[in-house]
């Protein structure tokens, strides 16, 4: 029962959330200029009539108030409205962009997760190691990187100079005309998927090898050693149970926020991804996709926030919801 | 006299870092017969703990054991290779840790950590190891141990988590148990239950123990057997009758009168004082040359700080390393 109110206590925050959050977007965007107007100075033989139609149609004659509460209006009955630029539905548009954003973001988060568990309990098995020490020195150098720069020399390296990897897109375009193939679609990830691998890395890595090198002071990591438990059961059993507890928050980070920093590496790879859209969108004005992508962006740190409480539960029994 | 369980032999545990060498073990040497129980006492910093921890070759980094000898049922404990000594923990000797509230993983219930122990060194299934565990749970005196098992370790008193501590050290029939300060951490009625059941327990069980307690009052309740440390050296070591009613070490000595008595009056300057040893441990970094105590020692010589005394036998079974006491020696390089 506790844990059905908590959900639904969060559900009802985060609709509290979007909607605070998606008028300041509104209201800031409308500031901005008005999209026909932007349309129509690029498209020198539009007439006056086709302006004015458009402007009809998304409801530009109307205050700006009025069109935010019928935007809110429509998303309440699940209708994002659709793209000025596009001209296509903003739900299947979200959904299809979307795709691609997850399907570079899930394997950069989950690798990253699964060699930072490896490097961080190897690491500080041999506190004050070279090992430990050459680490550390590229973990912290990974952290402080920016994003964009990694991504730049990965490109310079593998797609320039080596010609291994594609340097942009999804897809090559011989394959988009001709037929679909998975092994185009994996080849074209494998840069983007390392740019954002090694920098949830580092950072994940610092993180629970601080933790783990707590951890294995503690005396009940003595206590089973003590017991004459095998080293690989008190290191993944006892140890790293308990390290990852306070790693499980940023997890929950990059999970929610994996929309809100797609943008740097859509740009940087030309990735076909959320982050390019909304970039595209801001540039146009197109306001219903950027509304549209702003509450998923919410909704997602909701949800991952939400996610992250109840996988504290889950593991630490010392935790309670409420 | 049969060969004891245990003998230890000018056991040394040196850490060393690159700016410095520290060793809180040098030339220790201490035997326990089956069944009996030595008391190893000592300020904190004496190297008893460290003494236990050497026992089970847990040493932690960048400490490691740098001579010595441990006679363990016949064997070397020090010529076994690392997999039959890990077969050895928990098995033949176990260890009950100082603070109940830190030696229990606080994610795993009580029949979860305990039956892991179990199922590991006797090759049982999940449900069997469990019952062994609810079984100890109950030898413990914890009621309904079944329900126990399922409980996490913040859900339990602190008495009641050296009791689940203690358990675990007797999973597999061990015969020889550590227990470090066992009742440092808990309230002082539920000390005095918890002693009582260690003594019961290894009665019943024929098991020897090792007590290392910096409290003369419990190895008085506990102890066949007493070894006296001082900065990682033995005093003396000597019957629990014999330390108390004639002890020779004056670090001995100047122990059993710093503890307060019931039958006397202490009052500052009235009547009587409660005798303190003056001034502290030596810094580990630099010890005293010579006997390490004679800067605080009320009857040392000049002599004291030349030569290194030897853990010397003055009567059956009564060793002393006091050059006063006529214990051998050796000159210390100058």
């Amino acid at each position: 029962m506790g844990i059905l109110r908590f959900i639904l206590r969060r559900l009802m925050f985060a609709v509290v959330l979007i909607v605070g959050v998606s008028a300041i977007i509104f209201f800031l965007v409308n500031a901005i200029g008005n999209p026909v107007a932007m349309l129509a100075a690029s498209q020198p033989n539009a007439t006056e009539d086709s302006v004015a139609e458009l402007t009809r149609y998304y409801h530009l004659d109307q205050p700006a108030w009025l069109r935010y509460l019928l935007w809110l209006w429509n998303l309440a009955r699940l209708d994002f409205g659709s793209s000025i630029t596009y001209n296509q539905p903003v739900a299947q548009m979200l959904a299809i962009w979307g795709f691609e954003t997850l399907k570079i973001q899930i394997p950069a988060i989950l690798l990253a997760l699964g060699l930072a568990i490896l490097i961080a309990t190897i690491a500080s098995r041999r506190q004050g190691s070279r090992l430990d020490f050459g680490v550390m020195s590229t973990a912290l150098l990974g952290q402080s990187l920016p994003a964009f720069l990694m991504g730049v020399l990965l490109i310079l390296v593998f797609a320039y100079w080596l010609g291994i990897f594609p340097s942009y897109g999804a897809y090559s375009t011989r394959t988009l005309l001709l037929h679909s193939s998975l092994a185009d679609g994996l080849w074209h990830m494998v840069l983007p998927v390392a740019m954002l691998t090694f920098f949830n890395t580092a950072t994940l890595t610092l993180l629970l090898r601080a933790n783990m090198v707590e951890v294995l002071r503690h005396d009940y990591i003595m206590a089973a050693r003590a017991s004459g438990l095998p080293e690989r059961r008190i290191i993944f059993g006892h140890a790293l149970r308990n390290a990852i507890i306070p790693v499980l928050t940023y997890l929950g980070i990059l999970f929610g926020l994996m929309l809100a920093t797609a943008p740097v590496t859509e740009t940087v790879f030309t990735w076909p991804g959320l982050g390019f859209l909304y970039i595209n969108a801001i540039q146009q004005l197109d306001y219903p996709v950027i509304m549209g992508e702003s509450v998923v962006i919410a909704a997602m740190l909701v949800l991952a926030t939400l996610a992250t409480d109840i996988a504290y539960v889950l593991i630490d029994p010392r935790i309670r919801l409420d | 006299m049969t060969a004891p369980l245990l003998d230890v032999e000018a056991l040394s545990i040196e850490f060393q870092t690159p700016s410095r060498k520290v060793r809180p073990v040098d030339g220790v040497d201490f035997a326990i017969g089956r069944n009996q129980t030595l008391g190893l006492v000592g300020e904190s910093g004496s190297g008893k703990t460290m003494s236990s921890l050497g026992l089970l070759r847990l040493v932690p980094r960048p400490g490691r054991i740098v001579g010595g000898r441990i006679g363990f049922d016949g064997q070397d404990l020090l010529a076994l290779s690392e997999p039959e000594m890990a077969a050895l923990r928990g098995r033949r000797m176990a260890m009950v840790f100082q603070n109940p509230a830190y030696s229990l993983n606080p994610l795993l219930t009580i029949g979860r950590q305990l039956g892991e122990i179990v199922a590991w060194h006797e090759r049982l299934g999940r449900a069997d190891a469990e019952a062994r565990v609810a079984d100890l749970l109950g030898l413990v005196g914890i009621a309904d141990p079944g329900a126990r098992l399922r409980q996490f370790p913040h859900e339990l008193s602190g008495g009641m988590k050296q009791r689940v501590c203690i358990a675990r050290a007797l999973l597999c029939d061990p015969w020889l148990i550590l227990a470090d300060e066992p009742t440092t951490n808990l309230d002082v009625t539920i000390q005095a239950q918890i002693l009582d059941l260690l003594r019961s327990l290894k009665e019943r069980l024929h098991t020897a123990m090792l007590l290392v307690t910096h409290d003369m009052g419990v190895v008085a309740r506990m102890a066949d057997r007493i070894t006296v440390m001082y900065a990682g050296r033995v005093c003396e070591t000597a019957d629990a009758r014999t330390i108390f009613r004639a002890p020779l070490h004056p670090y001995t000595i100047a122990l059993l009168e710093s503890v307060p008595r019931a039958d006397r009056a202490y009052d500052r300057g009235r009547r009587e004082t409660l005798p303190v040893i003056g001034g502290r441990l030596p810094d580990m970094t630099h010890p005293p040359a010579g006997c390490r105590f004679h800067p605080r020692c009320p009857e040392a010589i000049a002599e004291c700080s030349r030569v290194l005394p030897l853990a010397t036998p003055v009567a059956p079974g009564h060793v002393v390393s006091c050059i006063r006491r006529g214990s051998a020696s050796i000159p210390v390089a100058a």
